[in-house]
């Protein structure tokens, strides 16, 4: 194979693609004055030299007339990806085997410089990396436009021989290195480690746009401990496009870090304690039905983008903004799942009682959300209580064993989740969630003596061993809240987060 | 054609490393404070500490955080900073 591109031939036509619909063309490309093309492929250190040292200049040179285009033999995903990594801010085109376009070219080798004037016609070639011949190169299209270009920056080798052109090697060899890259750029996101261990949606600037629509990324919620990394709206919602969020629901995620953010719920505590806990989120208000939240079936469990993605936006806030890794800072020594994502909807409508928010002060048409700190949630079966007393009971004794079960009393809330066939049972009998709360608290005491096995409580050490000892320190440390599928008769507790001082926090979704 | 770029959850901001004061070559005639984080029977870990130190010719003082899950005050920070010649934090139960 000879070179065949003497000066003034006509340039061939390219068979390669770029990322817009349309096939790019000589004449497109030469249409402000002139066009450089650059073959370059993947696996060639040359090639990444000369887009590296050449990247930063295409901008420049587009407007000046100059389009730089990287012709890479390599798929597109892949050319898009090396081109992003090395900073090369010109066009991007990728041909695929047999890279008949290369072969138009009669290239031996990449990098290969083809300087293309606007009647089409070859005006000059390089190649291999050899700086005083490119910067030739760059004085012709000079030249040709009749303005200074930015000259190739000096240092680096002034001289690199460059790797075969994948057309000029047999074609079942460059068809084995020519693999998929499909999946590249997920697998980026894990080396960037942005992640929790599982794949996540690439925030790319119009992603995150979208997430933010039209609200100033700027404005800053506040630090995310234990980093104390800035929470600037333009993260918070890099952290939703990760997790999978669609944009109706960043109003809620940010409102969920806004919580979080209070320094009464001592987040910072809870990233990096030795403890499981995670942050519950509750969803209240009319905004539930308006993104799809799910109050019903599996409403603890998978199935529903809406839950999982908010749940999980938060939780990458807090280990990514925050620096909160699992097996760095977040030293929790099992975690559980809900650290993972952790948000719920109340069903408002199927409980006899008035809802979370409304019992926090907001009114019934508020949309709010909740942040709780909260163990993992253990599940009460009761098929058989025909009484509101036994199902108060049973229900209430299910906690005896939150946090440790010799530790009493708790001076941090228990959640009960309480499913709609259960909360059936307290409307029908006409208790109310105090009645209820009281009866619970009552419900559970035990004397002293029996919880000295183990670790205990300060209290439970120097009182005397028939003194009664209440699992919570008040009736206030039981929260109560309805969701779950219309069948079945399974409540659940999340126990607490203890010993951090952590408040209960509601922020209004105001976004 | 654009390259697409991502946008970093991350805080890249470069925070300057803070330098450690330099180290005494002894003891003897040194303000120590002793900084009780208020987790599990650290206290009972400084009180031995506090023996061995008296023993050794330091001076002693206590100081004490709001909590051990947060980090301590500035003002805690600002009065030990103040009055320490060396600081001892007991941790952990």
């Amino acid at each position: 194979m000879q070179p065949s591109l003497a000066p003034g031939s006509a340039a061939p036509a390219l068979s390669a693609r770029g990322l817009g619909a349309q096939r790019p063309g000589i004449a497109g490309l030469t249409a402000g004055g002139a066009a450089l093309l650059v073959f370059v492929s993947e696996e060639c250190p040359t090639s990444a030299h000369a887009l590296r040292s050449l990247g930063g200049l295409c901008p420049s040179w587009e407007q000046a007339g100059l389009a730089a285009a990287a012709v890479f033999e390599d798929p597109l995903e892949v050319a898009v990806r090396v081109a992003r990594r090395l900073g090369w801010g010109g066009r991007v085109l990728s041909e695929d085997p047999p890279y008949a376009t290369s072969r138009d070219y009669s290239l031996l080798s990449v990098p290969t410089f083809v300087l293309v004037d606007s009647g089409g016609r070859v005006a000059g070639t390089v190649t291999g990396w050899d700086h005083s011949a490119v910067a030739g190169l760059i004085g012709r299209a000079s030249d040709l436009l009749g303005t200074g270009l930015a000259a190739p920056p000096p240092g680096g080798p002034l001289r690199k021989p460059g790797c075969s052109s994948k057309a000029a090697i047999d074609p079942e060899i460059a068809a084995a290195m020519n693999g998929p890259g499909g999946l590249d750029e997920l697998e980026e996101m894990f080396e960037r480690g942005w992640t929790d261990g599982l794949p996540v949606i690439p925030p790319t600037r119009e992603r995150v746009d979208a997430m933010l629509g039209g609200r100033a990324g700027s404005r800053s919620l506040g630090a995310v401990p234990p980093a104390m990394g800035e929470a600037t709206l333009e993260r918070v919602a890099a952290c939703a496009v990760l997790a999978g969020c669609r944009p109706a629901y960043f109003p809620v995620v940010a409102a969920a870090a806004e919580a979080a953010l209070d320094p009464a719920f001592n987040l910072h505590g809870q990233a990096v304690t030795t403890q499981p806990a995670g942050q519950l989120i509750v969803v209240n208000g009319p905004v539930r039905e308006q993104i799809g939240l799910n109050t019903g079936m599996g409403a603890l469990g998978p199935g529903c983008r809406a839950n999982l993605t908010i749940g999980r936006a938060l939780r990458l806030l807090v280990a990514l903004t925050g620096g909160a890794v699992p097996g760095a800072m977040d030293r929790s020594t099992l975690g559980h799942p809900g650290k993972i994502s952790f948000c719920i909807a109340e069903d408002e409508e199927t409980s006899p009682w008035e809802p979370l928010h409304v019992e926090r002060g907001f009114r019934a048409g508020q949309p709010v959300v909740t942040l709780i700190a909260s163990d993992a949630p253990l599940s009460i079966s009761d098929h058989r209580s025909r009484t509101p007393e036994d199902l108060g009971y049973v229900l209430a004794w299910a906690a005896a064993s939150a946090w440790s079960t010799n530790w009493w009393p708790l001076d941090d809330p228990s959640v009960f989740v309480i499913c709609p066939e259960h909360a059936g049972m307290f409307r029908a009998a006409g208790w109310s969630k105090q009645r209820l709360r009281q009866f619970m608290f009552d419900a559970v005491h035990k004397p002293a003596g029996e919880l000295r096995r183990g670790e205990t409580t300060p209290f439970v050490h120097a009182a005397d061993p028939a003194t009664q000892v209440p699992k919570w320190q008040s009736a206030d440390e039981i929260v109560l809240l309805v969701a779950g599928g219309e069948a079945g008769r399974y409540s659940a507790v999340l126990g607490p987060c203890t010993g951090m001082g952590s408040k209960i926090v509601s922020r209004e979704v105001a976004l | 054609v654009t390259i697409r770029d991502y946008v970093s959850p991350f805080d890249q901001r470069v925070r300057p490393a803070e330098r450690l004061a330099p180290r005494p070559a002894d003891i003897t005639g040194r303000h120590v404070v002793l900084l009780d984080i208020r987790k599990n029977r650290g206290a009972e870990f400084l009180d031995r500490l506090e023996t061995h130190l008296a023993a050794a010719g330091a001076a002693t003082s206590r100081s004490v955080k709001e909590i051990f899950s947060k980090p301590a005050s500035a003002e805690v920070i600002d009065e030990v900073a103040g009055r320490a010649d060396l600081v001892v934090e007991a941790l952990a139960d």
